[in-house]
């Protein structure tokens, strides 16, 4: 699992905001110093990976089922709490949800839909 | 749909609000072998219960129609994430699933409702009878009772078998492990433990709880049928996780077991609880770890696999009476290869145990049932449980049988033998067949006190060897019509007293009259 503390190191370097051109160089320099070239590919992989994670934890979807002005009225009080603009926030249409919106991302899940509601009371008179 | 269902709706759309609630998410990266990595979830808590949700981007009627939610437990906590096992069909989980934290620990239903059913690891009744109702939850995982809430062992857990109950005793509250070579009558000495706890008054008559661990399903349905034909599963919970359940359930099944137990233990009631086996338990426990990327140890099991055996067993317990006075016997299983108990998993369990009953292939191939190593098994804690009058007559068989095993060695070499030496031999061997008994037919203590006490007496002296099994039957049988008052003198107050050892002299003397035909050797 080497290619993965590369990589976490590579990330981190490349976070405190020095040129992406010479931390490559210098993590090159750092690999060929211990005969490790052969690893590079497998970094580049798991950077790539651990881009794409962060990526999908710091990003907020916003899922909507019908009127998109009243869900993003309806969320902007839950955005501010988060300190997020909505302009960050991705914004999909969901048919499944049938009706109100649902705010997903950072480890947090906000559901007002329609159909989260009316499975809870299937759920609780049907099933039960 | 009934009126009331649309009533129930009617009433719940009149309540609906459209607002949503936080909950705390994470999101499956990879899922394989029953375990899941979950990216997320910092806040997770070791054994919570995750929810995957699998309804997402269905539309509502395939969500109305999907099976019911789909549960993972987790077990690590790491840096970036979470890995957990799930909890069902592996099948329904995919990557990018979200799962939502519960914050709920592990729990199971307990209960009165409980009693005559087949539970799974979950405690979902899998026996086709419904669900339960009034069930209490009871935690998976919790702390034992400390020193102080706890009392020594002094009552007896009387099993029926007169080798263990003479011989190696146990009390309420004990752990005494069970172990043995495959096909030597481990689950025998278990179940039959269970039926006799019918020989006790209700009030005072353990719950009993039978964990099958890795078993076949059809050997546990066979044991579900046998407590059912002798009247003992009305006071019996079968927690089922068979081999075909994943390794997490198998893993799961006696915690969940004695979770079970503690509710009844709580309440005051004693409980009988059987692990069958440890064995299959540690090797669910190692499958899993690795899937987990634990550091593997010796033999592949995870660094605490004695803690995972230690923590479920010091769940048994003797409660103090301002706990309640309740108690759990555990009487865990475990499975050795070729005889050897100085396996990894064998004496870690032993070391845990308050003793052991050992049983033998040579013993069991030669007939002897049950097939006890009397050398070799012991109770550290049961003998302060054991009633008087078993002490009494018990004292020194274990003595006899140890040098008549010694002596029945030697005598294979020797072809002299001197008067007492033979005699010895001859008494052990008599000792030996009234010691043995069939299974499913566990015997009350009374009749066993009886027994053993004509035994020490030599009454089976002049008896042949080989018929010595259907004498001690007869003379019980005998000793039950006519001299019933003196047997329930003994179950009653638990001791032998002068004038009931008189009762069974005679009862021996009208016996040998009546059936003189059985003393054959009689010079």
């Amino acid at each position: 699992m080497l290619e993965n503390a590369y990589a976490e190191a590579l990330q981190k370097v490349a976070r405190s905001g020095k040129e992406p051109k010479a931390v490559v160089s210098s993590l090159h320099e750092a690999l060929a110093r211990r005969g490790r070239q052969a690893l590079l590919p497998r970094i580049a992989r798991a950077f790539a990976r651990i881009a794409e994670r962060d990526l999908s934890r710091n990003a907020l979807v916003l899922s909507v089922a019908g009127a998109e002005a009243k869900a993003r009225k309806e969320t902007k009080q839950v955005l501010d709490a988060m300190h997020v603009d909505m302009k960050d926030v991705e914004v999909r249409e969901d048919d499944t949800l049938i009706g109100g919106w649902r705010l997903e991302g950072r480890e947090h899940l906000y559901d007002a839909s329609f159909k989260k509601h009316l499975l809870s009371i299937y759920n609780r008179t049907i099933k039960s | 749909m009934d009126n009331s269902t649309v009533e129930k709706i009617l009433k719940e759309i009149e309540r609906f609000e459209p607002k949503g609630n936080v909950e705390h998410v994470g999101r499956v990266v990879s899922v394989g072998d029953g375990v899941v990595a979950i990216d997320g979830l910092s806040k997770a808590v070791m054994s919570e219960i995750v929810e995957f949700e699998e309804t997402k981007g269905k539309s509502l009627k395939k969500s109305f129609d999907a099976e019911g939610a789909l549960y993972g437990l987790v077990l690590n906590l790491e840096e970036d994430g979470v890995r957990a096992t799930i909890l069902g069909d592996t099948a329904r989980v995919s990557e990018g699933m979200t799962v939502k934290s519960t914050g709920r620990i592990l729990s199971v239903p307990s209960g009165d409702e409980l009693l005559g059913r087949v539970v799974n690891a979950l405690g979902e009744p899998v026996d086709g009878k419904g669900p339960f109702k009034k069930a209490t939850m009871m935690p998976v995982e919790r702390e034992s009772y400390g020193v102080i809430d706890r009392k020594g062992v002094s009552v007896p857990l009387a099993t029926g078998i007169k080798a263990i109950d003479a011989m190696i005793p146990i009390g309420r509250g004990q752990r005494e492990l069970i172990i043995g070579d495959r096909a030597t009558g481990k689950t025998t000495v278990a179940i039959d433990t269970i039926i006799n706890q019918k020989n006790e008054p209700e009030e005072k008559r353990p719950i009993c709880i039978y964990v099958a661990i890795g078993q076949k399903e059809s050997k546990t349905a066979r044991i579900v049928q046998q407590l059912k034909d002798v009247d003992a599963f009305s006071y019996t919970i079968v927690v089922d996780a068979p081999a075909s359940a994943p390794a997490a359930l198998q893993f799961l099944a006696p915690f969940s077991g004695v979770a079970i137990g503690e509710y009844f233990m709580d309440k005051g009631r004693d409980v009988l609880i059987i692990y069958d086996d440890l064995s299959k338990q540690a090797v669910a426990y190692r499958e899993l770890s690795l899937l987990l990327r634990r550091p593997p140890g010796r033999e592949a099991y995870p660094g605490d696999i004695f803690y995972l055996h230690s923590r479920l067993l010091e769940r048994a317990a003797c409660l103090s009476d301002a706990k309640g006075g309740g108690s759990i016997t555990a009487l865990p299983i475990i499975e050795t290869q070729e005889g050897d108990v100085s396996g990894y998993i064998p004496t870690n369990v032993i070391s845990i145990t308050d003793g052991q009953i050992f049983l033998i292939a040579d013993l069991f191939n030669k007939g002897i049932r049950p097939a006890i190593d009397v050398g070799i098994s012991v109770s550290r804690v049961g003998s302060a449980a054991q009633t008087k009058a078993m002490k009494s007559v018990a004292g020194g068989i274990k003595l006899e049988l140890a040098q008549f095993r010694e002596l029945e060695a030697f005598m294979q070499f020797a072809s002299d033998l001197d008067k007492e030496t033979a005699d010895r031999i001859e008494s052990g061997r008599r000792m030996v067949e009234v010691l043995k008994q069939k299974n499913g037919e566990p015997i009350p203590v009374e009749r066993q006190v009886a027994a053993i006490y004509a035994a020490n007496q030599k009454f089976f002296k002049d008896v042949p060897v080989n018929k010595v099994t259907v004498v001690e039957r007869a003379f019980v049988d005998f000793l039950d019509a006519n001299f019933a008052a003196t047997l329930a003198d003994i179950k009653k107050t638990g001791a032998l007293s002068d004038d009931a050892k008189k009762k069974l002299g005679k009862g021996m003397e009208d016996f040998r009259v009546a059936h003189s035909e059985y003393f054959s050797l009689a010079k």
